[in-house]
């Protein structure tokens, strides 16, 4: 399309300037994908380039290094100690040395089971004195699963570690043949509170994610590719196996009759957005106006009507929401009350509406999200509110400005611009808000159409739900529950990162500094 | 220095004790090989936690085994208890009590010890055919009826008359002149699908050891339609309320139909005029239909155990929880009714009005035997369906989607898959999918192998890998496929050369017959 | 002129006197629909004559039954382990958070910026099916059902690194000269931190400390993966989450609200005073993170 320049921009009326706005934003976005694959690819060619210089590098510091660095090829340390930085040599020696026996031990056997995900299964004996059935066991396919990633994880640290030994004799003989003196071992554990001091601030939090956060997602993504399910737990009752690409077909197939998943994932996934969009930004603007009527001169007990509102987040969800969703049954106090009013004269089903009217339903967890996110946006508002310098404010009056004119040209722009990248957390989480819909509704009313797809769906389950639903429901089908996570990361991902790159205030952080 | 030294011998003594204890001090001077100390872990609902204690006390007293257990009895309800079980078996409980709905879960998930010879016996003898045949898979016992688990008609004397007890229709009339609730739970299969068996419809399902399953279902018909309408009428009600539990009456309801374990709270909200009855009929086009609800039974499970000896014991213990005195006193002190033909033949269960009514029930009822789980799913549909419209044409396509879901889940199990991986595994690109037809033990299936690099395949469960029939069972046609001796781990059939090839197998015998041409 | 300035002034003045009746209009209003689920839970637990759910709010017979109830049940073990796992983590989790957001704020070293990216990418992942894993992990540490309260401990804080977003903002609006000014004068980067940093950010501290000990009071998912079935491994979320499964909650339902005001208690109590810093803390690094 076109390409305005300022002046034929400006002169544009206010209507064909969003319009115009709007258009180049989605004619963006074939080339941000095309800059997307081009960054990729450059990635993979410098990460292609790197390892050929590793490796050529390890080939020359072996070829042009000394006996010392020669033998720390095999025993790692060696060069570190005989140079007399004996701290580092026992560290890298202690680190090899512990590797190869639980390779021995362990590591080996796990790693070679990996491929099969285990061989024997369990079976079940009878003992005819006894008059009793028992089961005898035999491999464990999660066991093997999990144990085998760690073993690779532990792999590649040791390569890692490894190519670190190697490098140190490099840099030791290069400082030694300059004249320079080699750090001692008090001068490495100076340099830990100092200037590299990040490294001990760092060393436990990021072990912690590894094991805990990392290595339980590579498990989930592998899971995809298994069929482990309730009848295949991989111990109890039938080992588990590779399944391929199995699973990601039966989600996203569209052919014939086996569209079940792809049409279940595709409502679910289109009122997860619907969800997420309405929950962030009723939440975003009606927490911004309760914080401006707050903070608004003159208005008393500005404390009291805060701590009321903030009750939502100090009082755990589960036991608000469920209260809440008991109180607006059919047969609740809600209608209780607007019955005796005379409001109505029969009961609302607010929960248990059908596709005839999902809506209200959904209507009604974005209201009592309202509820239970409005005091989050009104405490960060507020604090953003009393940040905004008040000269704008004084000079946009002098020029005769009304109050919400002053709004939609100094208080929005100003809050949005500072808020930016909150409002794109708060999308991805309320994506994921697992609480609020589970606690209310649960995923109800159910959703007839999608009966054959594993979990029972309803009209109000996000995808996390669903998948929620999946793995503790009738058949435990892991597998697919998996393969929903990594289809909801890939949403996630793409959602961000075209945010990422239209938003302006997320991109220069050192801007705030 | 001298009173770590005593700190450390102290707290050796305790694990050297703790390791005492924890073990299995078998062969002691017990009378039976059965004799010694057993840790278990005993899940039971809430309300039976307390009597579950006794109970084991006194089966430590009175066995003649020489038994001792040393239970933990945790309050897990009987649908946590399934899940839980599934999710991990080994963590789960040795004995647990769970719903028939559930039974064929967890005999497939094998959280499930099979019953011996002598227990099975006991079974037999102490219980009725339908609840000897709902703890039968395969031909094998894995479980102990404990209580029934159907449902009935609770409602308040002061608001509906005597004489609308018996139909729908009324009783809705009275309920909307009293400006007053009926709870019946729409969105649930096991409630709503008393309509369809109500109007004469079958579903049946079976299932061998493996979950294969044999359907014969008829929803999906004029009587189905019937049903549907029914629940139309009911659901269209401004005074229906699609909800089962005592607290209802509490909360305006007027009618409930739940179980007996709602028995004491509707007792106390009602009082005296608490009354119970079979459930009503229900009136479409004229004609009526009695409500025909699924009875269920309640079962005591032991779990599989790696150990005979802790295994025997436990299902002496089952046995006793299960026996006629164990249900008499569930009877008297939590109002359960007993499946044991003894106690519920005796006269103090037929002298409580609320026990005779789910008794009577049991007259007219549809035997609750394993469904696929999924099947919940589709028949909650239904529901929900019917709630929406009372069109007919909805009606039927709804139907029409229920009987699709049960192809899909008849399916999941049972397809019988061939997957020709041409020029290897691989290359996936170049594999076929071929699915085995026939009805009975005999399924066919012809192959267009393609000249190619492998020209092999593997015989394969839908949503399984693992081949258990393939090349080692071939055992005519032999000469046609390739023998790759060590180097076939999987069980693949590897052609000699193209051709059209027609596959046999026999799913009974394993056997595998291969033709060209 | 003046008369015209009078007019305007009293114009203004009643414009905001209107305005501000308005505001308080609907303060009142958002405030009695803010509390209303809270006063009816309070009420429903002081309820005598019956253990279910009912339509009316208000009871018919008042007492302390219920919490006497919940005396003589498990909840005081789960009340316990809750306040401990609390406690607990609040401590760990804070010192972890704070190196975390610290560092990421302050040093520049090489992978840095790879390692905010690769953090973010892992938020993106749905944590549900985790629990599965790091139950199965836990379980072969031995620190499930019986043993859930460390378990619990574990998980929370070694994930909790992941959680740097807000006070890494909090940290980044303390002006770098700081730290450049003590640096000359010879004070290594650990004397920074707990010397200059630490004492200015006692805002994000008690948010930090405060945010972690609020959160174990309402897990009932992964908390209930760990205890599996074991009352004395169980939180009070899980414990109570049982009274609400069908063949219990008549029987449980008022204890269950008796229950939720003692559970909600502390926390509220808590938060309502350290409420000043949560503010701080929210608005000085949410909206930057």
């Amino acid at each position: 399309m076109k390409k305005y320049s300022d002046m034929e921009f400006l002169r544009l009326s206010k209507g064909q300037k969003f319009l115009y706005k709007l258009l180049r934003f989605f004619a963006s976005i074939p080339g941000a994908i095309g800059s997307l694959f081009l960054a990729i690819g450059r990635f993979f060619k410098d990460l292609g380039l790197r390892i050929g210089q590793e490796f050529r590098e390890i080939v020359t510091t072996f070829t042009g290094g000394d006996w010392k660095t020669k033998t720390s090829y095999f025993v790692m340390g060696f060069g570190s100690i005989a140079r007399g930085q004996v701290l580092r040599g026992v560290l890298f020696l202690v680190f090899e040395i512990v590797f190869i026996f639980y390779m021995v031990v362990a590591g080996g056997h796990w790693m070679s089971m990996l491929p099969s995900l285990g061989k024997v299964g369990p079976h079940e004996e009878y003992s005819q004195v006894l008059d009793a059935y028992t089961t005898v066991y035999g491999d464990n396919s999660f066991k093997i699963l999990l144990y085998g990633v760690l073993t690779v994880f532990f792999i590649v640290a040791f390569l890692y570690t490894w190519r670190l030994n190697v490098k140190q004799n490099r840099i030791s003989e290069d400082l030694i043949r300059s004249g320079h003196r080699l750090k001692s071992g008090k001068d490495d554990l100076r340099s830990l509170v100092d200037e590299q001091f990040y490294k001990t601030l760092l060393a436990l939090p990021l072990m912690g994610i590894l094991i805990f956060t990392v290595m339980p997602i590579i498990f989930m993504i592998l899971v995809a590719f298994t069929n482990y399910d309730g009848t295949h737990d991989g111990y109890n009752n039938a080992l588990f196996g590779w399944a391929g690409l199995k699973n990601f077909n039966t989600m996203l197939s569209w052919s014939g009759g086996g569209n079940v998943y792809s049409a279940t994932f595709g409502e679910v996934l289109t009122w997860t957005l619907i969800w997420a969009f309405f929950a962030t930004f009723t939440n975003y603007f009606l927490g911004v106006f309760v914080a401006m009527m707050i903070n608004k001169k003159g208005i008393r007990l500005k404390k009291v009507w805060r701590t009321i509102l903030v009750m939502t987040i100090a009082i755990p969800q589960f036991i608000s929401l469920l209260y809440v969703s008991k109180m607006f049954a059919k047969n609740g106090i809600v209608n209780g009350l607007l019955l005796d009013l005379g409001w109505i004269n029969q009961a609302i089903d607010f929960w248990g509406s059908t596709a005839h009217n999902a809506l209200l339903p959904r209507v009604m967890v974005i209201v009592i999200n309202i509820w239970i996110g409005i005091p989050y946006l009104m405490l960060i508002a507020t604090g953003i509110l009393m940040n905004i310098p008040a000269d704008l404010y004084e000079s946009a009056r002098i020029d005769g400005a009304n109050p919400w004119q002053q709004f939609t040209k100094i208080t929005l722009p100003y809050m949005l611009f500072i808020t930016g990248p909150y409002l794109l957390t708060s999308f991805t989480s309320n994506m994921n808000n697992f609480n609020v819909i589970y606690l209310l509704t649960g995923g109800a009313p159910i959703n007839a159409s999608a009966s054959s797809a594993a979990g029972s769906v309803g009209y109000t389950d996000l995808l996390i739900t669903w998948l929620f639903k999946i793995t503790t429901g009738a058949g435990a089908q892991y597998y697919m529950a998996s393969v929903i996570g990594i289809l909801v990361f890939v949403v996630v991902a793409v959602i961000s990162l075209v945010v990422y790159n239209v938003l302006p205030s997320i991109k220069n952080e050192e801007d705030f500094q | 220095m001298k009173r770590v030294i005593t700190l450390l011998l102290a707290l050796m003594m305790v694990f050297a004790l703790a390791a005492c204890g924890g073990k299995a001090n078998n062969g002691g001077s017990g009378k039976s090989e059965l004799a010694g100390t057993y840790d278990i872990t005993v899940w039971c609902p809430d309300n039976e936690v307390e009597l579950r204690k006794e109970m084991i006390e006194e089966f430590n007293k009175s066995n003649t085994d020489g038994i001792t257990f040393n239970a933990t009895v945790e309050n897990v309800g009987e649908g946590d208890a399934a899940t839980q079980m599934i999710t991990d078996v080994e963590a789960g409980a040795d004995l647990y009590n769970f719903a028939s709905d559930q039974f064929a879960r967890l005999v497939q998930a094998n959280a499930l010890a099979k019953l011996g010879t002598q227990a099975a016996e006991t079974v037999k003898s102490g219980n009725g055919e339908a609840a000897v045949a709902a703890v039968t898979i395969g031909g094998e016992m894995y479980a102990y009826p404990l209580t029934d688990n159907g449902f009935f008609m609770y409602y308040d004397k002061s608001v509906i008359p005597e004489d609308a007890v018996g139909s729908m229709d009324k009783i809705i009339e009275a309920c909307e002149k009293a400006q007053k609730y009926l709870a019946f739970n729409a969105g649930d299969g096991w409630y709503l699908s008393s309509y369809f068996f109500g109007a004469g419809c079958v579903s049946q399902w079976s299932t061998d050891k493996d979950g294969h399953w044999n359907i014969n279902d008829d929803f999906n018909s004029d009587k189905g339609l019937i049903a549907m309408k029914g629940l139309n009428k009911l659901q269209s009600s401004p005074y229906f309320l699609s909800k089962s539990g005592a607290a209802e009456f509490d909360a305006g309801a007027a009618v409930v139909m739940s179980g007996l374990w709602d028995y004491s709270a509707a007792k106390d909200i009602l009082g005296d005029n608490l009354g119970a009855a079979p459930l009503p009929s229900f009136t479409v086009d004229g004609q009526d239909y009695t409500l025909k609800p699924f009875m269920g039974y309640k079962f005591i499970g032991v779990k599989t155990q790696t150990d005979a000896t802790k295994a025997a014991a436990l299902h002496k213990l089952a046995q006793y929880l299960t026996s006629e005195e164990a249900q008499m006193k569930r009877f008297e002190t939590l109002g359960w009714a007993p499946v044991n033909v003894n106690a519920a033949a005796s006269d103090a269960v037929k002298a409580n009005p609320v026990v005779a009514a789910d008794m009577e029930q049991q007259k007219n009822c549809t035997a609750q035997g394993q469904v696929n789980d999924g099947w919940w799913n589709l028949a909650a549909a239904l529901g929900a369906t019917a709630k929406e419209t009372d069109d007919e044409e909805t009606l039927k396509a709804a139907l029409a989607t229920y009987e699709e879901g049960l192809e899909k889940l008849k399916n999941l199990r049972e397809g019988l898959l061939f997957v020709g991986a041409w020029n290897g595994w691989n290359n996936a690109d170049d594999a076929d999918t071929y699915v085995f037809t026939g009805d009975g033990d005999e399924k066919t299936l012809t192959i267009d192998v393609p000249e190619s690099d492998y020209m092999g395949g593997r015989i394969v469960n839908i949503g399984s890998w693992e081949s258990d029939k393939g090349f080692a069972q071939v055992t005519t046609g032999a000469d046609l496929i390739k023998d790759l001796g060590a180097d076939n781990p999987d069980n693949n059939i590897v052609f000699a050369e193209a051709g059209t090839y027609t596959v046999t197998i026999n799913t009974a015998s394993n056997e595998i017959t291969i033709v060209k041409g | 002129m003046n008369e015209l300035r009078e007019k305007r002034g009293m114009g203004l003045k009643a414009s905001r006197t209107i305005s501000n009746t308005i505001i308080y209009i609907l303060l009142v209003l958002m405030s009695i629909i803010w509390l209303i689920p809270f006063v009816c839970i309070v009420l429903q637990s002081f309820r005598v004559e019956s253990t279910w759910q009912v339509g009316y709010v208000v009871p018919k017979q008042w007492g302390v039954d219920n919490y006497i109830a919940l005396w003589n049940s498990d909840f005081k073990t789960w009340y316990l382990n809750t306040f401990i796992i609390a406690l607990v983590v609040s401590a760990l989790q804070t010192v972890i958070v704070l190196c975390m957001s610290y560092t990421l704020s302050r040093f520049r070293f090489k992978i840095r910026d790879g390692l905010m990216r690769f953090m973010l990418i892992l938020g993106m992942f749905p944590g549900m099916l985790s629990m599965i894993i790091l139950y199965r992990v836990l379980k072969d540490l031995g620190l499930t059902q019986a043993n859930a309260v460390p378990g619990l401990i574990l998980v929370y804080v070694a994930s909790s690194g992941m959680g740097y977003y807000v006070s890494k903002g909090f940290f980044d609006t303390i002006p770098k000269s700081l730290d450049e000014a003590a640096r000359v004068d010879g004070a290594t980067r650990a004397q920074v931190l707990t010397k200059i940093i630490l004492p200015l950010a006692k805002p994000i501290v008690i948010y930090t400390i405060l945010t972690a000990f609020m959160g174990p009071w309402g897990d009932f998912v992964f908390a209930k993966y760990v205890s599996f079935g074991t009352s004395s491994g169980m939180n009070v979320a899980v414990g109570m989450w049982n009274w609400l499964t069908p063949d219990m909650i008549n029987q449980r339902y008022t204890m269950f609200c008796a229950g939720g005001v003692i559970d909600a208690l502390p926390v509220a109590i808590l938060f309502m005073c350290l409420q000043k810093y949560y503010v701080e803390g929210v608005t000085g690094g949410a909206v930057k993170g």
